[in-house]
Protein backbone atom coordinates (compact mmCIF):
# COMPACT_ATOMS: atom_id res chain seq x y z
CA UNK A 1 0.00 0.00 0.00
CA UNK A 2 1.40 3.41 -0.88
CA UNK A 3 0.42 6.80 0.39
CA UNK A 4 1.92 10.22 0.76
CA UNK A 5 2.82 11.61 4.14
CA UNK A 6 2.14 15.30 3.93
CA UNK A 7 1.64 16.29 7.52
CA UNK A 8 4.46 18.47 8.81
CA UNK A 9 4.79 17.45 12.39
CA UNK A 10 2.69 18.40 15.37
CA UNK A 11 3.43 22.08 15.84
CA UNK A 12 1.15 25.13 15.80
CA UNK A 13 1.09 25.29 12.00
CA UNK A 14 0.15 21.63 11.71
CA UNK A 15 -2.53 22.09 14.35
CA UNK A 16 -3.98 25.13 12.58
CA UNK A 17 -3.99 23.21 9.29
CA UNK A 18 -5.84 20.35 10.96
CA UNK A 19 -8.49 22.67 12.40
CA UNK A 20 -8.96 24.29 8.99
CA UNK A 21 -9.59 20.89 7.44
CA UNK A 22 -12.24 19.87 9.97
CA UNK A 23 -15.91 20.70 10.11
CA UNK A 24 -16.88 20.02 13.68
CA UNK A 25 -18.78 21.77 16.49
CA UNK A 26 -17.09 24.79 18.07
CA UNK A 27 -17.06 23.17 21.49
CA UNK A 28 -14.97 20.31 20.12
CA UNK A 29 -12.56 22.76 18.53
CA UNK A 30 -12.23 24.51 21.90
CA UNK A 31 -11.40 21.18 23.50
CA UNK A 32 -8.73 20.57 20.87
CA UNK A 33 -7.21 24.02 21.44
CA UNK A 34 -7.08 23.42 25.17
CA UNK A 35 -5.38 20.04 24.66
CA UNK A 36 -2.93 21.44 22.12
CA UNK A 37 -1.84 24.20 24.45
CA UNK A 38 -1.11 21.59 27.10
CA UNK A 39 0.63 19.33 24.56
CA UNK A 40 2.87 22.13 23.32
CA UNK A 41 4.11 22.84 26.84
CA UNK A 42 4.35 19.33 28.26
CA UNK A 43 7.45 17.14 28.32
CA UNK A 44 7.43 13.54 27.18
CA UNK A 45 7.28 11.01 29.99
CA UNK A 46 10.72 9.81 31.03
CA UNK A 47 12.20 6.85 32.82
CA UNK A 48 12.29 9.01 35.94
CA UNK A 49 8.48 8.79 36.13
CA UNK A 50 7.37 5.77 38.16
CA UNK A 51 4.79 4.81 35.54
CA UNK A 52 7.37 4.90 32.74
CA UNK A 53 10.51 3.64 34.42
CA UNK A 54 10.15 0.20 32.79
CA UNK A 55 9.04 1.50 29.40
CA UNK A 56 11.79 3.04 27.31
CA UNK A 57 10.52 5.50 24.68
CA UNK A 58 13.79 7.31 24.04
CA UNK A 59 13.89 5.95 20.48
CA UNK A 60 10.36 7.18 19.74
CA UNK A 61 10.39 10.19 17.39
CA UNK A 62 6.90 11.60 16.93
CA UNK A 63 7.80 13.72 13.91
CA UNK A 64 8.62 10.60 11.91
CA UNK A 65 4.93 9.73 11.79
CA UNK A 66 2.00 11.43 10.10
CA UNK A 67 -1.45 10.70 8.78
CA UNK A 68 -1.34 10.21 5.00
CA UNK A 69 -3.60 12.59 3.12
CA UNK A 70 -4.16 10.18 0.26
CA UNK A 71 -7.51 8.44 0.27
CA UNK A 72 -6.91 4.95 1.59
CA UNK A 73 -8.45 1.81 0.20
CA UNK A 74 -10.63 -0.40 2.33
CA UNK A 75 -8.72 -3.33 3.81
CA UNK A 76 -8.94 -6.64 1.96
CA UNK A 77 -9.44 -8.67 5.12
CA UNK A 78 -12.52 -7.69 7.13
CA UNK A 79 -10.76 -8.72 10.34
CA UNK A 80 -10.10 -11.82 12.41
CA UNK A 81 -13.01 -11.16 14.75
CA UNK A 82 -15.59 -11.12 11.94
CA UNK A 83 -15.11 -14.71 10.85
CA UNK A 84 -18.38 -16.57 11.11
CA UNK A 85 -20.14 -13.63 12.75
CA UNK A 86 -23.38 -12.04 11.60
CA UNK A 87 -22.55 -8.39 12.23
CA UNK A 88 -25.01 -5.61 12.93
CA UNK A 89 -22.64 -2.98 11.58
CA UNK A 90 -19.03 -2.06 11.06
CA UNK A 91 -16.61 0.86 10.92
CA UNK A 92 -13.25 0.62 9.17
CA UNK A 93 -10.40 3.07 9.01
CA UNK A 94 -7.04 2.94 7.26
CA UNK A 95 -4.16 5.18 8.31
CA UNK A 96 -6.51 7.38 10.30
CA UNK A 97 -8.99 7.85 7.45
CA UNK A 98 -12.50 6.45 7.64
CA UNK A 99 -13.02 4.14 4.66
CA UNK A 100 -16.25 2.30 5.39
CA UNK A 101 -19.17 2.29 7.84
CA UNK A 102 -22.61 0.79 8.07
CA UNK A 103 -25.35 -0.13 10.51
CA UNK A 104 -28.33 -2.39 9.96
CA UNK A 105 -31.57 -0.56 9.27
CA UNK A 106 -33.23 -2.45 12.11
CA UNK A 107 -30.77 -1.12 14.68
CA UNK A 108 -30.87 2.38 13.24
CA UNK A 109 -34.65 2.33 13.59
CA UNK A 110 -34.25 1.56 17.30
CA UNK A 111 -32.19 4.72 17.71
CA UNK A 112 -28.79 3.03 17.80
CA UNK A 113 -25.98 5.24 16.53
CA UNK A 114 -22.83 3.63 15.16
CA UNK A 115 -20.28 5.11 12.81
CA UNK A 116 -17.25 7.26 12.33
CA UNK A 117 -16.60 9.82 15.05
CA UNK A 118 -16.48 12.83 12.71
CA UNK A 119 -19.87 12.12 11.12
CA UNK A 120 -21.43 11.34 14.47
CA UNK A 121 -20.21 14.63 15.87
CA UNK A 122 -21.57 16.52 12.90
CA UNK A 123 -24.98 14.84 13.02
CA UNK A 124 -25.46 14.06 16.71
CA UNK A 125 -23.04 16.41 18.46
CA UNK A 126 -25.61 17.66 20.97
CA UNK A 127 -26.49 14.14 22.05
CA UNK A 128 -22.88 13.07 22.41
CA UNK A 129 -21.52 16.22 23.97
CA UNK A 130 -22.41 15.41 27.61
CA UNK A 131 -20.64 12.05 27.36
CA UNK A 132 -17.57 13.53 25.70
CA UNK A 133 -17.38 16.33 28.24
CA UNK A 134 -17.25 13.82 31.07
CA UNK A 135 -13.60 13.35 30.12
CA UNK A 136 -13.69 9.67 30.97
CA UNK A 137 -10.12 9.57 29.68
CA UNK A 138 -8.42 12.62 31.10
CA UNK A 139 -7.23 14.60 28.05
CA UNK A 140 -4.27 15.93 30.00
CA UNK A 141 -3.20 12.73 31.75
CA UNK A 142 0.14 12.71 29.93
CA UNK A 143 1.58 14.01 26.67
CA UNK A 144 0.18 11.09 24.67
CA UNK A 145 -3.32 11.82 25.96
CA UNK A 146 -2.82 15.48 25.03
CA UNK A 147 -1.57 14.50 21.57
CA UNK A 148 -4.65 12.40 20.98
CA UNK A 149 -7.08 14.99 22.34
CA UNK A 150 -5.61 17.70 20.10
CA UNK A 151 -4.87 15.83 16.89
CA UNK A 152 -7.34 12.91 16.71
CA UNK A 153 -8.70 12.41 13.22
CA UNK A 154 -10.79 9.27 13.26
CA UNK A 155 -12.54 6.86 15.53
CA UNK A 156 -15.94 5.44 16.23
CA UNK A 157 -19.04 6.08 18.25
CA UNK A 158 -21.55 3.54 19.50
CA UNK A 159 -24.63 4.90 21.24
CA UNK A 160 -27.37 2.54 22.40
CA UNK A 161 -30.54 4.17 23.77
CA UNK A 162 -32.25 3.21 27.00
CA UNK A 163 -33.57 -0.33 27.09
CA UNK A 164 -32.37 -1.29 23.61
CA UNK A 165 -30.63 -4.61 23.23
CA UNK A 166 -28.29 -5.03 20.26
CA UNK A 167 -28.15 -8.74 19.57
CA UNK A 168 -25.69 -8.76 16.67
CA UNK A 169 -22.09 -7.81 17.43
CA UNK A 170 -20.74 -4.61 15.94
CA UNK A 171 -17.23 -4.45 14.57
CA UNK A 172 -14.49 -1.83 14.30
CA UNK A 173 -11.25 -2.32 12.37
CA UNK A 174 -8.31 0.08 12.31
CA UNK A 175 -5.52 -0.63 9.84
CA UNK A 176 -2.10 0.92 9.45
CA UNK A 177 -0.90 0.55 5.88
CA UNK A 178 1.51 3.23 4.73
CA UNK A 179 5.08 3.38 5.97
CA UNK A 180 5.35 5.65 9.01
CA UNK A 181 1.68 6.53 9.09
CA UNK A 182 -0.06 7.64 12.26
CA UNK A 183 -3.47 6.63 13.55
CA UNK A 184 -4.79 8.95 16.25
CA UNK A 185 -8.24 7.62 17.00
CA UNK A 186 -10.93 7.89 19.63
CA UNK A 187 -13.65 5.44 20.55
CA UNK A 188 -16.74 6.42 22.49
CA UNK A 189 -19.29 3.85 23.60
CA UNK A 190 -22.40 4.91 25.48
CA UNK A 191 -24.94 2.37 26.70
CA UNK A 192 -27.87 4.03 28.36
CA UNK A 193 -29.84 2.44 31.19
CA UNK A 194 -30.77 -1.18 30.49
CA UNK A 195 -29.07 -1.25 27.09
CA UNK A 196 -26.98 -4.16 25.89
CA UNK A 197 -24.37 -4.52 23.14
CA UNK A 198 -21.29 -6.42 21.98
CA UNK A 199 -18.52 -4.48 20.29
CA UNK A 200 -15.55 -6.14 18.63
CA UNK A 201 -12.61 -3.84 17.99
CA UNK A 202 -9.40 -4.85 16.32
CA UNK A 203 -6.28 -3.33 14.86
CA UNK A 204 -4.03 -4.68 12.16
CA UNK A 205 -1.17 -3.76 9.86
CA UNK A 206 -1.35 -4.20 6.11
CA UNK A 207 2.27 -5.32 5.99
CA UNK A 208 4.73 -6.85 8.39
CA UNK A 209 7.47 -4.28 7.98
CA UNK A 210 5.81 -0.84 7.78
CA UNK A 211 6.58 1.25 10.83
CA UNK A 212 3.64 3.12 12.32
CA UNK A 213 2.19 4.96 15.28
CA UNK A 214 -1.09 4.50 17.04
CA UNK A 215 -2.04 6.88 19.81
CA UNK A 216 -5.60 6.26 20.89
CA UNK A 217 -8.25 6.84 23.49
CA UNK A 218 -11.18 4.58 24.35
CA UNK A 219 -14.08 5.68 26.55
CA UNK A 220 -16.79 3.22 27.57
CA UNK A 221 -19.85 4.40 29.48
CA UNK A 222 -22.03 1.55 30.75
CA UNK A 223 -25.22 2.91 32.23
CA UNK A 224 -27.31 1.49 35.09
CA UNK A 225 -28.40 -2.10 34.38
CA UNK A 226 -26.66 -1.95 31.02
CA UNK A 227 -24.46 -4.75 29.74
CA UNK A 228 -21.46 -4.30 27.46
CA UNK A 229 -19.15 -6.91 26.05
CA UNK A 230 -16.13 -5.19 24.58
CA UNK A 231 -13.30 -6.98 22.83
CA UNK A 232 -10.10 -5.28 21.79
CA UNK A 233 -7.62 -7.27 19.70
CA UNK A 234 -4.35 -5.40 19.24
CA UNK A 235 -2.64 -7.05 16.31
CA UNK A 236 -0.34 -4.38 14.84
CA UNK A 237 2.88 -5.56 13.29
CA UNK A 238 6.07 -5.49 15.33
CA UNK A 239 7.16 -2.08 13.98
CA UNK A 240 4.28 -0.07 15.44
CA UNK A 241 4.45 2.19 18.48
CA UNK A 242 1.18 1.81 20.36
CA UNK A 243 0.07 4.20 23.08
CA UNK A 244 -3.46 4.09 24.46
CA UNK A 245 -5.60 5.35 27.27
CA UNK A 246 -8.67 3.20 27.79
CA UNK A 247 -11.27 3.69 30.48
CA UNK A 248 -14.71 2.33 31.29
CA UNK A 249 -17.22 3.58 33.85
CA UNK A 250 -19.97 1.22 34.96
CA UNK A 251 -23.21 2.40 36.53
CA UNK A 252 -25.45 0.79 39.14
CA UNK A 253 -25.93 -2.93 38.45
CA UNK A 254 -24.21 -2.50 35.11
CA UNK A 255 -22.04 -5.28 33.70
CA UNK A 256 -18.90 -5.04 31.65
CA UNK A 257 -16.90 -7.87 30.12
CA UNK A 258 -13.72 -6.45 28.62
CA UNK A 259 -11.36 -8.75 26.77
CA UNK A 260 -7.98 -7.68 25.46
CA UNK A 261 -5.73 -9.57 23.12
CA UNK A 262 -2.32 -7.97 22.84
CA UNK A 263 -0.14 -9.60 20.24
CA UNK A 264 1.50 -6.90 18.15
CA UNK A 265 3.43 -3.64 18.46
CA UNK A 266 7.10 -2.86 18.76
CA UNK A 267 6.35 -1.08 22.00
CA UNK A 268 2.95 -0.72 23.63
CA UNK A 269 2.02 1.34 26.64
CA UNK A 270 -1.63 0.96 27.55
CA UNK A 271 -3.53 2.25 30.53
CA UNK A 272 -6.69 0.24 31.05
CA UNK A 273 -8.96 1.62 33.72
CA UNK A 274 -12.32 0.38 34.96
CA UNK A 275 -14.33 2.51 37.38
CA UNK A 276 -17.31 0.92 39.12
CA UNK A 277 -19.24 4.03 40.02
CA UNK A 278 -22.67 2.58 40.75
CA UNK A 279 -23.44 0.04 43.45
CA UNK A 280 -23.68 -3.67 42.58
CA UNK A 281 -21.81 -3.12 39.31
CA UNK A 282 -19.59 -5.79 37.86
CA UNK A 283 -16.53 -5.90 35.60
CA UNK A 284 -14.65 -8.86 34.23
CA UNK A 285 -11.36 -8.06 32.52
CA UNK A 286 -9.52 -10.66 30.46
CA UNK A 287 -6.13 -10.17 28.88
CA UNK A 288 -4.07 -12.47 26.67
CA UNK A 289 -0.60 -11.38 25.58
CA UNK A 290 1.93 -13.21 23.44
CA UNK A 291 5.19 -11.47 22.65
CA UNK A 292 8.21 -12.35 20.55
CA UNK A 293 11.36 -10.81 19.08
CA UNK A 294 12.15 -7.58 20.90
CA UNK A 295 8.56 -6.57 21.55
CA UNK A 296 7.87 -4.60 24.70
CA UNK A 297 4.29 -4.44 25.99
CA UNK A 298 3.32 -2.50 29.10
CA UNK A 299 -0.21 -2.71 30.47
CA UNK A 300 -1.24 -0.67 33.48
CA UNK A 301 -4.61 -1.83 34.77
CA UNK A 302 -6.72 -0.08 37.34
CA UNK A 303 -9.85 -1.44 39.00
CA UNK A 304 -11.46 1.45 40.81
CA UNK A 305 -14.28 0.63 43.20
CA UNK A 306 -16.19 3.80 43.94
CA UNK A 307 -19.47 2.29 45.19
CA UNK A 308 -20.56 -0.56 47.42
CA UNK A 309 -21.29 -4.19 46.55
CA UNK A 310 -19.32 -4.09 43.29
CA UNK A 311 -17.30 -6.95 41.84
CA UNK A 312 -14.26 -6.87 39.60
CA UNK A 313 -12.25 -9.81 38.33
CA UNK A 314 -9.12 -9.35 36.24
CA UNK A 315 -7.02 -12.09 34.66
CA UNK A 316 -4.04 -11.37 32.39
CA UNK A 317 -2.07 -14.26 30.92
CA UNK A 318 1.17 -13.67 29.06
CA UNK A 319 3.53 -15.88 27.10
CA UNK A 320 6.91 -14.47 26.16
CA UNK A 321 9.46 -15.60 23.60
CA UNK A 322 12.91 -14.49 22.44
CA UNK A 323 14.06 -11.19 23.98
CA UNK A 324 10.58 -9.77 24.43
CA UNK A 325 9.47 -8.03 27.56
CA UNK A 326 6.15 -7.33 29.26
CA UNK A 327 5.24 -5.14 32.17
CA UNK A 328 1.95 -5.48 33.98
CA UNK A 329 1.12 -3.09 36.78
CA UNK A 330 -2.26 -3.70 38.33
CA UNK A 331 -4.02 -1.69 40.97
CA UNK A 332 -7.24 -2.31 42.87
CA UNK A 333 -8.38 0.94 44.40
CA UNK A 334 -11.29 0.84 46.84
CA UNK A 335 -12.80 4.11 47.97
CA UNK A 336 -14.13 4.54 51.48
CA UNK A 337 -17.83 4.21 50.53
CA UNK A 338 -17.21 1.03 48.54
CA UNK A 339 -18.01 -1.44 51.31
CA UNK A 340 -18.58 -5.12 50.47
CA UNK A 341 -16.31 -4.87 47.46
CA UNK A 342 -15.19 -8.16 45.94
CA UNK A 343 -12.13 -7.63 43.74
CA UNK A 344 -9.49 -9.90 42.29
CA UNK A 345 -6.55 -9.46 39.97
CA UNK A 346 -4.12 -12.01 38.63
CA UNK A 347 -1.29 -12.11 36.13
CA UNK A 348 0.38 -15.31 34.94
CA UNK A 349 3.54 -15.24 32.85
CA UNK A 350 4.94 -18.16 30.89
CA UNK A 351 8.58 -17.61 30.02
CA UNK A 352 9.52 -19.42 26.81
CA UNK A 353 13.09 -18.26 26.44
CA UNK A 354 16.10 -17.53 28.57
CA UNK A 355 16.23 -13.86 27.60
CA UNK A 356 12.61 -12.74 27.88
CA UNK A 357 11.49 -10.73 30.88
CA UNK A 358 8.16 -10.15 32.59
CA UNK A 359 7.63 -7.56 35.31
CA UNK A 360 4.46 -8.19 37.27
CA UNK A 361 3.46 -5.61 39.84
CA UNK A 362 0.06 -6.06 41.49
CA UNK A 363 -1.14 -3.47 43.98
CA UNK A 364 -3.96 -2.78 46.41
CA UNK A 365 -5.10 0.54 47.83
CA UNK A 366 -8.05 0.06 50.14
CA UNK A 367 -9.84 2.69 52.17
CA UNK A 368 -12.98 0.71 53.05
CA UNK A 369 -12.93 -1.79 55.94
CA UNK A 370 -15.34 -4.50 54.83
CA UNK A 371 -14.02 -5.84 51.55
CA UNK A 372 -12.47 -8.89 49.93
CA UNK A 373 -9.58 -7.89 47.69
CA UNK A 374 -7.00 -10.39 46.55
CA UNK A 375 -4.32 -10.54 43.94
CA UNK A 376 -1.78 -12.95 42.58
CA UNK A 377 1.01 -13.28 40.09
CA UNK A 378 2.98 -16.24 38.78
CA UNK A 379 5.99 -16.38 36.47
CA UNK A 380 7.75 -19.52 35.32
CA UNK A 381 9.03 -21.78 32.58
CA UNK A 382 7.16 -24.66 30.98
CA UNK A 383 7.02 -27.44 33.55
CA UNK A 384 9.51 -30.17 32.61
CA UNK A 385 7.42 -32.86 34.30
CA UNK A 386 4.47 -31.96 32.06
CA UNK A 387 6.71 -32.20 29.00
CA UNK A 388 8.03 -35.54 30.20
CA UNK A 389 4.51 -36.86 30.75
CA UNK A 390 3.41 -35.79 27.26
CA UNK A 391 6.52 -37.36 25.74
CA UNK A 392 5.75 -40.65 27.46
CA UNK A 393 2.44 -40.49 25.59
CA UNK A 394 4.17 -40.25 22.23
CA UNK A 395 4.45 -36.50 21.66
CA UNK A 396 7.72 -34.92 20.60
CA UNK A 397 9.17 -32.31 22.91
CA UNK A 398 8.13 -29.55 20.52
CA UNK A 399 4.57 -30.85 20.27
CA UNK A 400 4.41 -31.08 24.03
CA UNK A 401 5.56 -27.50 24.49
CA UNK A 402 3.07 -26.21 21.96
CA UNK A 403 0.26 -28.12 23.63
CA UNK A 404 1.19 -26.78 27.07
CA UNK A 405 1.37 -23.19 25.80
CA UNK A 406 -2.04 -23.52 24.16
CA UNK A 407 -3.40 -24.93 27.39
CA UNK A 408 -1.93 -22.02 29.32
CA UNK A 409 -4.33 -19.66 27.56
CA UNK A 410 -7.33 -21.96 27.92
CA UNK A 411 -8.35 -20.29 31.17
CA UNK A 412 -8.77 -17.02 29.27
CA UNK A 413 -10.69 -18.70 26.44
CA UNK A 414 -13.03 -20.33 28.96
CA UNK A 415 -14.00 -16.89 30.25
CA UNK A 416 -14.78 -15.47 26.82
CA UNK A 417 -18.42 -16.00 25.99
CA UNK A 418 -18.24 -14.98 22.31
CA UNK A 419 -17.37 -17.88 20.04
CA UNK A 420 -15.80 -15.78 17.26
CA UNK A 421 -13.53 -14.07 19.77
CA UNK A 422 -12.44 -17.39 21.21
CA UNK A 423 -11.72 -18.63 17.70
CA UNK A 424 -9.89 -15.48 16.60
CA UNK A 425 -7.71 -15.27 19.68
CA UNK A 426 -7.08 -18.98 19.55
CA UNK A 427 -6.11 -18.74 15.88
CA UNK A 428 -3.77 -15.80 16.45
CA UNK A 429 -2.08 -17.45 19.41
CA UNK A 430 -1.87 -20.80 17.66
CA UNK A 431 0.01 -19.14 14.81
CA UNK A 432 2.59 -17.94 17.30
CA UNK A 433 2.73 -21.26 19.05
CA UNK A 434 3.58 -22.84 15.69
CA UNK A 435 6.62 -20.58 15.54
CA UNK A 436 7.96 -21.97 18.78
CA UNK A 437 11.23 -23.72 18.31
CA UNK A 438 11.99 -26.62 20.59
CA UNK A 439 12.69 -25.46 24.09
CA UNK B 1 23.15 -10.15 11.29
CA UNK B 2 24.91 -7.34 9.43
CA UNK B 3 26.88 -4.35 10.60
CA UNK B 4 24.79 -1.18 10.89
CA UNK B 5 26.33 2.30 10.66
CA UNK B 6 25.57 4.42 13.72
CA UNK B 7 27.52 7.58 12.82
CA UNK B 8 30.95 9.11 12.31
CA UNK B 9 33.50 8.18 14.95
CA UNK B 10 34.15 11.89 15.46
CA UNK B 11 30.60 12.25 16.82
CA UNK B 12 31.50 10.12 19.83
CA UNK B 13 34.11 11.83 22.04
CA UNK B 14 36.41 9.80 24.27
CA UNK B 15 35.15 9.15 26.90
CA UNK B 16 31.42 9.06 26.18
CA UNK B 17 28.40 6.78 26.24
CA UNK B 18 25.62 7.39 23.72
CA UNK B 19 22.26 5.80 23.08
CA UNK B 20 22.01 4.64 19.45
CA UNK B 21 19.39 2.60 17.62
CA UNK B 22 20.62 -0.53 15.89
CA UNK B 23 18.07 -2.59 14.00
CA UNK B 24 15.26 -1.30 16.27
CA UNK B 25 17.22 -2.14 19.44
CA UNK B 26 18.47 0.44 21.96
CA UNK B 27 22.25 0.10 22.21
CA UNK B 28 24.69 2.11 24.27
CA UNK B 29 27.79 2.94 22.23
CA UNK B 30 30.76 3.59 24.46
CA UNK B 31 34.02 5.27 23.50
CA UNK B 32 36.56 4.78 26.25
CA UNK B 33 40.37 4.78 26.34
CA UNK B 34 40.55 4.68 22.56
CA UNK B 35 38.19 1.76 22.10
CA UNK B 36 34.55 1.47 21.07
CA UNK B 37 32.16 -0.90 22.83
CA UNK B 38 28.45 -1.60 22.31
CA UNK B 39 26.09 -3.09 24.89
CA UNK B 40 22.34 -3.52 25.12
CA UNK B 41 21.20 -0.32 26.77
CA UNK B 42 19.38 -2.32 29.40
CA UNK B 43 20.42 -3.13 32.94
CA UNK B 44 19.56 -6.79 33.52
CA UNK B 45 18.46 -6.03 37.06
CA UNK B 46 15.73 -3.46 36.62
CA UNK B 47 15.79 -2.54 32.94
CA UNK B 48 17.46 0.80 33.60
CA UNK B 49 19.19 2.75 30.80
CA UNK B 50 22.94 2.15 31.04
CA UNK B 51 23.66 5.07 28.73
CA UNK B 52 22.54 7.41 31.52
CA UNK B 53 24.92 5.83 34.02
CA UNK B 54 28.50 6.65 35.02
CA UNK B 55 31.29 5.35 32.78
CA UNK B 56 34.69 4.36 34.16
CA UNK B 57 37.16 4.22 31.23
CA UNK B 58 40.01 2.92 33.38
CA UNK B 59 37.99 0.16 35.01
CA UNK B 60 36.26 -0.44 31.67
CA UNK B 61 32.85 -0.53 33.33
CA UNK B 62 29.55 1.26 33.07
CA UNK B 63 27.07 1.41 35.94
CA UNK B 64 23.28 1.50 35.97
CA UNK B 65 22.07 4.89 37.22
CA UNK B 66 19.27 3.31 39.26
CA UNK B 67 20.93 0.84 41.60
CA UNK B 68 24.61 0.96 40.66
CA UNK B 69 25.07 -2.46 39.07
CA UNK B 70 28.31 -2.46 37.05
CA UNK B 71 28.85 -4.13 33.69
CA UNK B 72 32.05 -5.00 31.85
CA UNK B 73 32.35 -2.93 28.67
CA UNK B 74 33.81 -5.72 26.57
CA UNK B 75 31.81 -8.76 27.62
CA UNK B 76 28.71 -7.19 29.14
CA UNK B 77 29.24 -9.35 32.24
CA UNK B 78 27.52 -8.24 35.42
CA UNK B 79 30.30 -7.37 37.85
CA UNK B 80 28.39 -6.20 40.89
CA UNK B 81 25.03 -6.67 42.55
CA UNK B 82 22.14 -6.22 42.15
CA UNK B 83 22.60 -7.42 38.55
CA UNK B 84 23.47 -11.08 38.19
CA UNK B 85 23.11 -11.63 34.45
CA UNK B 86 25.22 -10.19 31.64
CA UNK B 87 23.77 -7.65 29.27
CA UNK B 88 24.36 -8.40 25.61
CA UNK B 89 27.67 -7.18 24.18
CA UNK B 90 27.73 -6.43 20.46
CA UNK B 91 30.46 -6.26 17.82
CA UNK B 92 31.84 -2.82 16.92
CA UNK B 93 34.26 -1.73 14.23
CA UNK B 94 35.32 1.55 12.66
CA UNK B 95 35.63 1.71 8.88
CA UNK B 96 36.34 4.86 6.87
CA UNK B 97 35.62 6.93 9.95
CA UNK B 98 32.18 5.35 10.46
CA UNK B 99 31.26 3.35 13.53
CA UNK B 100 29.50 0.08 12.67
CA UNK B 101 27.67 -2.19 15.11
CA UNK B 102 26.50 -5.74 14.62
CA UNK B 103 24.00 -7.16 17.09
CA UNK B 104 24.97 -10.39 18.74
CA UNK B 105 22.27 -12.74 19.98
Amino acid sequence: MTATLTSQGYDQAAFDALLASLDEPAWMTDRRRDAFEAFANAPWPSSKDEEWMRTDIRLFKLDQFAKPDDAAAAPCDPGLLTHGVDLGGHVQSVDGNLVSEDLSAELAAKGVLFGGMQRMLAEHGDKLRPSIERDIVCPKYDRFAMLNAAFWTCGSVLYVPKGVSVEQPLHMLSVLGAEKSADLSRTLVVLEEGAEATLLAETASASTDAAGLHCGAIELIVGPNAKLRYVNLQNWNNKVWHFAHQKAVVGKQGQLQWTIGALGAKLAKVNQHVALEGSDAEAQVNGAMFTQGRQHLTYNTHQHHEASYCRSDLLYKTALQDKSRTVWRGMIKVDKPAQRTDAYQRNDNLMLSEHCRADSIPGLEIEADDVRCTHGSTSGRVDESQIFYAMTRGYTRQEAVRMIVSGFFQQIFDRITIQSVRDALGEAIAARVQDLSSL
Amino acid sequence: MTFHPVGPASDFPDPSSTLVEVDDAPVVLIHAAGHFYALDDVCTHDGGPLSDGPLDPEEKTIACPRHGAKFDLKSGAALTMPATKATAAHEVKVEDGQVLVRLVG
